[in-house]
């Protein structure tokens, strides 16, 4: 098992598959398909007492579509709402980006284990994301920011098929401008536009030029398969040993609680023994992923 | 265990007609003009067939219902009220469970609290007093005794009764159970040497003519299991699968589950959990269209792999009663009893050295 802890259960809206009530606060548009809700419980107390951790997951859910399963996108360094981002591929995220500002949705959660984040204090991190996969690792990234003072150098390489894909855009110009973080964006050859300014290539490429040092650091990786499938062996030739190297796996989910049954690969359940993992442990996973 | 207590048949009808009486509801076997047989609500004895036809589905239906209401919803505007789900249940009685059915509900209790607890099963579980009957029909598809079971085991049962002339003899295996017995000793009486010979007799028959079915180390095929994701072996079962999940529906121990909502209105509608299958092709699809389990092969191993190897690594048992219901269902032949035979014998060649 990863060094990441599995979280002990929390408190319940009310059963076990009871969601809390939340209204959408905001909306954000990240790019055609992809959007971002940030969402406020309604209920004072629960807003005051809700807590988790980077890298913790949840059920998010459309009142008569159905629950979608997505990290918390926000960091637990800001209080008082949570974010996910999402694209609408199916008929819940579908029906999600429907959802106006000021609407009343479901939330489960959080569950599942965490990034150990304080098991990182004083080291460097590098976060590798592709696309989407920026939403868990934002999480990690600002939580790691708002406590900037307990870690090292922070290095951001994120990349998307094009610049239209590229989520986050006002927080990437935020790092950017920030003289505490390294951030490298990239796009892939032929994404790019005449104003873009970021590098021309894949992700792996990109962290191989990058190379910060894997002295006392920790690297923190999410995207298509495709993305860790070809950046893992490139973090390892940088000097990153399998129990530096985090990842989070998104399965296919339903109770998010480890009854359901689906989302176990072996005999792994990844929505309560994940689903951060770090690479020694996804290795020692059946490749059913 | 308790000393022998003895009731004879006219007794349990005059105890299930008390029961009925006293308002709680009784489950038993009843079999249909067919022959076929369900677990369904008595109003007496005479309406049961305790030695009938093995029920289909299996006990796990009046637990875990095929599907069930988890919160219903109504909007107002911008605002959404739930309602929740009972948080008890009237108490119920089943009578004459399989015990492999009662195994089943112990089994899937370790699931249901590992440590979220899942409160509509526990519910009806606290709600249920179980009284099973040692085994009245071992076919050739039961293999109870292969997975640390037996037709006599009263694991998950309250109370075991025992077959013998003109009666049962009654063992509690739960203070449930016990109390249960004390509350109605009307019913009992001492059981006779005879009669407990008779039983003894019965289940040690009952034991060998199960072990002839089936005879291997579930130890040494969880391992085996766990050490061969890759084999070519898996290869061989998807071809013989149409995925149908006629195995999974009528598995006592198959807990797998959908939630999926339904709008009964405008504006409202309710959540549900129903039963769902790892051998259907959109179990683990991922919204992007990947599948980690893309073919038949695949979803027959997750079926072997759950019930003998990762069920047993978390829980000590093997997620199976040996009930062969997966057997007698599968409309294309596939049979567990030859599978795990097959696994069992290259776990042998393996720790021999031979493969």
């Amino acid at each position: 098992m990863s060094e990441a802890t599995t979280q002990a259960v929390g408190a319940q809206a009310g059963h076990l598959y009871q969601p809390y009530l939340v209204t959408v606060s905001e909306i954000i548009d990240e790019t055609p398909d992809t959007r971002t809700l940030r969402l406020k419980f309604q209920d004072p107390e629960v807003a005051q007492s809700f807590d988790f951790k980077a890298g913790q997951f949840g059920e998010y859910s459309m009142f008569g579509w159905g629950e979608s399963t997505f990290c918390i996108a926000s960091p637990p360094t800001r209080k008082g709402y949570i974010e996910c981002s999402f694209k609408a591929s199916g008929k819940v995220t579908s029906a999600l980006r429907e959802a106006n500002v000021g609407d009343t949705i479901g939330f489960r959660g959080p569950y599942g284990n965490y990034f150990p984040i304080d098991e990182w204090k004083g080291k460097n991190i590098l976060f590798v994301a592709g696309g989407i996969g920026l939403a868990p690792v934002r999480c990690v990234i600002w939580n790691v920011l708002d406590r900037r003072d307990e870690f090292g150098d922070v290095t951001i390489v994120y990349g998307a098929r094009s610049v239209g894909d590229l989520v986050y855009k006002r927080e990437l110009e935020e790092w950017a401008a920030r003289d505490d973080v390294n951030l490298v964006t990239t796009v892939d050859p032929g994404g790019e536009t005449p104003e873009w300014t970021g590098k021309v290539g894949f992700v792996t490429p990109t962290v191989e030029e990058a190379a910060p040092s894997a002295e006392n650091a920790v690297a923190v990786i999410c995207g298509p398969p495709i993305v860790i499938k070809l950046t893992l062996p490139a973090l390892t030739n940088m000097g990153f040993s399998d129990d530096a190297i985090y990842t989070t796996l998104e399965n296919r989910m339903k109770c998010g609680v480890g009854k359901c049954g689906r989302c176990n690969v072996g005999s792994v359940y990844v929505c309560k023994d994940g689903p951060v993992f770090t690479a020694a442990a996804m290795k020692a996973l059946p490749a059913e992923f | 265990m308790s000393a022998n207590a003895f009731i004879s048949n006219e007794q349990l009808a005059g105890l299930v007609a008390a029961v009925v009486a006293s308002g709680t509801r009784v489950i038993a076997p009843v079999t249909a003009d067919d022959g076929t047989a369900t677990y369904s609500p008595i109003n007496s004895l005479a309406e049961a067939t305790l030695n009938g036809a093995l029920p289909n589905p299996s006990l796990k239906a009046h637990f875990l219902p095929p599907t069930e209401t988890l919160m219903s919803w109504r909007q107002h505007g911008s605002d959404i009220e739930i309602g929740s789900p009972p948080d008890s249940f009237a108490p119920q009685l089943v009578l004459g469970a399989r015990p492999c059915d009662a195994a089943a509900m112990d089994i899937v209790d370790s699931v249901m609290n590992w440590d979220y607890k899942d409160e509509l099963w526990n519910a009806r579980r606290d709600a249920t007093t179980v009284i099973s009957l040692a085994c009245p029909g071992i076919d050739d598809s039961c293999f109870c005794t292969a997975v640390g079971l037996g037709p006599d085991s009263s694991r998950g049962a309250d109370v075991l009764l025992v077959a013998v002339d003109d009666g049962y003899l009654a063992e509690f295996a739960t203070e449930r159970g016990a109390a249960f017995l004390a509350d109605n000793a009307q019913f009992f009486s001492a059981a006779a040497d005879t009669a407990v010979a008779q039983a003894d007799e019965s289940r040690a028959a009952a034991r060998s003519a199960v072990e002839a079915n089936l005879n291997v180390d579930t130890k040494r095929i969880e391992q085996w299991v766990g050490d061969h994701f890759d084999d070519e072996f898996w290869l061989t079962l998807g071809p013989r699968c149409n995925g149908c999940g006629a195995c999974a529906f009528v598995c006592p121990t198959c807990h797998c589950f959908d939630i999926a909502d339904e709008q009964s209105g405008v504006g409202t509608g309710v959540r549900r959990r129903s039963w769902d299958t790892c051998q259907s092709n959109v179990f683990t699809v991922h919204a992007s269209g990947h599948n980690p389990r893309g073919d038949q092969n695949a979803r027959y191993r997750q079926r072997i792999n759950h019930k003998f190897y990762i069920y047993p690594s978390k829980f000590g048992d093997a997620l199976c009663t040996g009930c062969g219901r997966c057997i007698r269902a599968c409309p294309a032949g596939q049979d567990l009893v030859e599978i795990l035979q097959t696994i069992d014998g290259m776990a042998a060649n393996e720790q021999e050295g031979v493969a």
